[in-house]
């Protein structure tokens, strides 16, 4: 939405394809808040954030896109608030900002902790004002390149059931997360990695996708997110004995350490018997019910109703959960991809803004950031194009695969499926990593793979035919784990996100690259490619420690 | 362990009319009713059909019937609202068209938002702020409860003034109007006040209904304050405001509610043909006995009446 406003505000004739209407988009979940090196609390510049960035990706993230993020985020925040975001305030009137995870300055701007959904209302307004076309509840399948140049998008209407072609000088992938590829995650059903499934096809390489985010306290019951805003906020992070165990992981930060640092301090309070249930706890007692009920009331309402546990008076059971994509679509830090006219921004690009571990904040941030940035590029690049006019091949490929799989029958129910392939990433590819469950994890996406291709539905009929749209979202799953899962086999060191118990180290001799995979196929490996190195410009690579 | 759901079936495609199915859920009644749904269509019938997307309770797609009264699935255990027979019932939205299953054409609901005119209007350029707008903490408070709406319908579908008169804006889009209106940096409150008296913003009938909101807004809250915000700016022309006014005026003038005054109040005074549609209700009342007198005396102490009045800094309503 950032991205079409900003198209919107150049003049430029934009249209937004979407499988829901845009205020139900997974961003709104968001809740902490959005980093930007405002100083409103104390002195703060955009240096410093990019530092903090550089060193939370554990120098896996390209600085020169890093810097372009930092310099660029007051302006954003500047531009949100002076479209209506409601933002939490200071007493002078200035947007409000708290401490977080691995920032070395409060520097996180909030509104209570419901920040994603402030946001994504300010961004729907102006599509409002600009009145842009919304084609709402339209399913992507797939990209259309004419002469190796970005066309538009084929889109499966699903109130109607037909499939349209959708024609775009240029087309921006903000297509979100892939949370849904494991058992269990905070992210919502919609997240599926469909932009990033399409790009990969089309032959738009993933990069850094062994590089998932497990955000530290998600709630046992359901996965769903407890923000990072509650550790901010002062809240302890306590195992069966009620120590406060982050100390002995991070001496400086404890819990406001990175989440990759927290998550793996908890798994291990867990796996060496000092969890309860295969939980630790979520303290927010001492600070008390005024601040909980002022600054944290959703989050508080999310575990009373998953628990019926009042954070007010008790401690919250939690444990790692799967978060966020650091991977995605390989751009450039113009959110280009190498096919013209294609972009991506948000969580389905890897730009890499993140490298190898994300920290809480700079994700609503990067949304804001790349896709002004992409608009802006798209914008001047389609004044270059004349007119595209996208064959109906692939409109005529996509019906036909589509007629085709409402017509299967005898295969697997893709629920099904998509439970094997849950299964496969959650016990061989969760926080601590190694070349033997590695090995079994690709044998096991193999076997999901094959069954992929069979896979069927109940629903037959043309009106909303959301069984048939859970098939195509299967599909994009198990394409993109299996970057996921050979990244996390090839890489042999332990950085950020990625840890692995035989190569317990981080390798910067032989691992300051990308890791680049290549679609080769339904039914084939992805093609490694480590030909994209890091960018640095003025941050060396120092031992990481909270 | 183990419980019924019993769900509505439709096409608008297909079918001439819905028919129900009764799905078996060999779970613990602790999940939510947005997991039943789940757990029944990827294990029994994958064409039973819902929206849904976060499951917990932001974005806002999972609002449907649940027993006879609307709320979010993935909000609701089932252990909560299981019937006597061991079952729970699920329907699409009341006020909306069926489309399929419990899905329902959300376009109306929608449009009521278009017509507000949803974006901030400052008076002021942007270009005058080398930063942020400064707001204080007190004037931002007052969005705080309405920035938690997740427009999931659930007051709209749950109003009655919505079943009888499509019309109405309803309490959703009325409580995005007040998002505006009561933001100390836009400049369009009186437009805003008067578009949303066009769109029947006196016809709620203060029933309360949308008080019950799954994310604390209270939407009733915020049509109070933006009918306050209608007579603030002198927008006192319909019957609804004049209404309120009369009401006020006769209590504070006589202690009681001065029913004759008030319909000429209401309909105006001056509105011949409108008060001559009164008269055959006015020749029942005088038949039944019940013609209010056209003359009332102050009830006693009516004085401490109107010192409430005087002291009350709201104005009159």
């Amino acid at each position: 939405m950032r991205a079409a406003d900003e198209a919107a505000e150049r003049g430029a004739d934009v249209a937004i394809v979407s499988k829901m209407h845009p205020v139900r988009s997974h961003s709104g979940a968001a809740q902490g808040g959005i980093n930007a090196a405002l100083g409103n609390r104390e002195d703060d510049s955009t240096e410093a954030h990019a530092f903090d960035c550089v060193k939370g990706s554990d120098y896996l993230g390209d600085q020169d896109a890093i810097e372009a993020m930092t310099a660029d985020a007051p302006k954003q925040i500047v531009w949100l608030e002076h479209r209506g975001c409601i933002f939490s305030r200071m007493p002078d009137g200035k947007i409000a900002q708290r401490p977080f995870g691995g920032a070395g300055s409060p520097r996180t701007c909030y509104s209570a902790d419901v920040t994603g959904l402030v946001i994504l209302h300010t961004l729907w307004e102006q599509l409002e004002r600009f009145q842009v076309k919304v084609y709402e509840e339209f399913f992507a399948t797939a990209l259309c390149v004419e002469d190796g140049v970005g066309a538009g998008v084929i889109a499966y209407n699903m109130r109607t059931g037909e499939l349209e072609l959708v024609s775009a000088k240029a087309t921006i992938f903000a297509t979100g997360g892939l949370g849904r590829v494991y058992a269990k995650t905070t992210n919502g059903y919609a997240s599926t990695g469909d932009g990033m499934g399409i790009a990969y096809r089309a032959g738009l390489p993933l990069m850094d996708m062994e590089f998932v985010q497990f955000h530290p306290t998600s709630l046992k019951e359901n996965g769903v997110l407890l923000s990072e805003a509650a550790r901010g906020e002062g809240a302890y992070l306590l195992n069966k004995d009620g120590e406060r165990f982050m100390f002995k992981y991070a001496p400086n930060k404890g819990e406001l350490a990175s989440r990759d640092v927290v998550s793996r301090a908890e798994w291990t309070e867990i796996l060496e018997g000092r969890g309860v249930d295969g939980c630790v706890f979520l303290d927010l007692r001492h600070l008390g019910r005024e601040k909980i009920l002022e600054r944290l009331p959703q989050i508080r309402e999310l575990a009373l109703d998953a628990t019926g546990k009042d954070a007010i008076d008790t401690p919250i059971p939690i444990l790692p959960g799967m978060h966020y994509a650091m991977g995605g679509i390989a751009t450039d830090k113009f959110g280009a991809t190498k096919i013209p006219g294609v972009y991506a921004a948000g969580e389905c690009a890897c730009v890499s803004v993140h490298g190898a571990n994300r920290l809480g904040g700079n994700s609503l941030l990067e949304t804001i950031v790349f896709g002004h940035r992409s608009a802006e590029h798209a914008a001047n690049y389609i004044k270059s194009v004349g007119s595209v006019r996208p064959s109906e091949r692939t409109l005529k490929s996509e019906g036909d695969r589509i007629n085709g799989i409402l017509a299967r029958t005898g295969g697997e129910r893709h629920s099904h499926v998509r439970k094997a392939l849950n299964a496969a990433m959650s016990d061989h590819a969760f926080i601590f990593r190694n070349d033997k469950e590695l090995n079994a994890g690709m044998d096991a996406l193999r076997k999901v793979r094959e069954a992929a291709t069979t896979m069927t539905v109940q629903d037959k009929s043309r009106t909303f035919n959301t069984d048939l749209i859970g098939l195509l979202e299967t599909e994009f799953l198990v394409d993109i784990s299996q970057p996921i899962m050979l990244g996390a086999l090839n890489r042999t060191e332990s950085r950020g996100a990625q840890s692995r118990t035989d190569f317990p180290e981080r390798d910067d001799e032989n691992w300051l690259k990308h890791t680049l995979m290549h679609y080769k196929g339904k039914t084939s490996d992805p093609e490694a490619d480590y030909s994209r190195k890091v960018i640095f410009t003025k941050f060396e690579p120092q031992v990481r420690t909270y | 362990m183990g419980f019924t759901l019993d769900i509505f079936r439709y096409d608008d495609k297909i079918d001439a009319e819905p028919h129900r199915d009764r799905v078996e859920i060999d779970q613990p009644t602790t999940m939510t009713v947005l997991d039943a749904l789940e757990y029944a269509k990827a294990e029994v019938d994958g064409s039973i059909s819902f929206r849904r997307s976060c499951r917990s309770a932001i974005c806002g797609s999972c609002s449907m019937n649940i027993n006879g009264t609307t709320g979010l699935a993935c909000k609701t255990p089932v252990s909560q609202v299981l019937k006597s027979d061991n079952s729970v019932s699920v329907d699409p939205m009341p006020n909306f068209q069926p489309m399929k299953d419990l899905v329902v054409h959300m376009d109306p609901f929608w449009d009521k938002y278009n017509r507000l005119k949803p974006y901030l209007q400052p008076a002021d350029k942007d270009e005058d702020h080398e930063r942020e707008r400064r707001v204080s903490p007190e004037d931002m408070k007052k969005l705080v409860a309405v920035a938690n709406c997740v427009m999931c319908a659930t007051c709209y579908a749950l109003c009655p003034v919505v079943s009888v008169d499509p019309a109405f804006a309803g309490p959703a889009a009325i409580a995005y109007a007040f998002r505006f209106i009561e933001d100390v940096r836009d400049s369009k409150r009186k437009e805003r006040a008067a578009q949303i008296s066009d769109d029947y913003l006196w016809l709620c009938a203060h029933c309360y209904a949308c008080s019950y909101c799954p994310k604390h807004v209270d939407p009733h809250d915020d049509i109070i304050a933006v009918k306050r915000a209608t007579i603030e700016e002198g927008l006192t022309n319909h019957a609804g405001p004049r209404h309120a006014l009369v009401v006020a005026k006769t209590i504070k003038q006589t202690g009681m509610l001065h029913e004759s005054e008030v319909v000429q109040g209401t309909v105006g005074r001056f509105n011949i043909r409108g008060l001559l549609k009164q008269t055959p209700m006015m020749i029942r009342m005088v038949k039944a006995g019940k013609l209010p007198p056209f003359f009332l005396k102050p009830v006693p102490k009516v004085d401490e009446i109107r010192t409430i009045f005087n002291t009350l800094e709201a104005p009159t309503l």
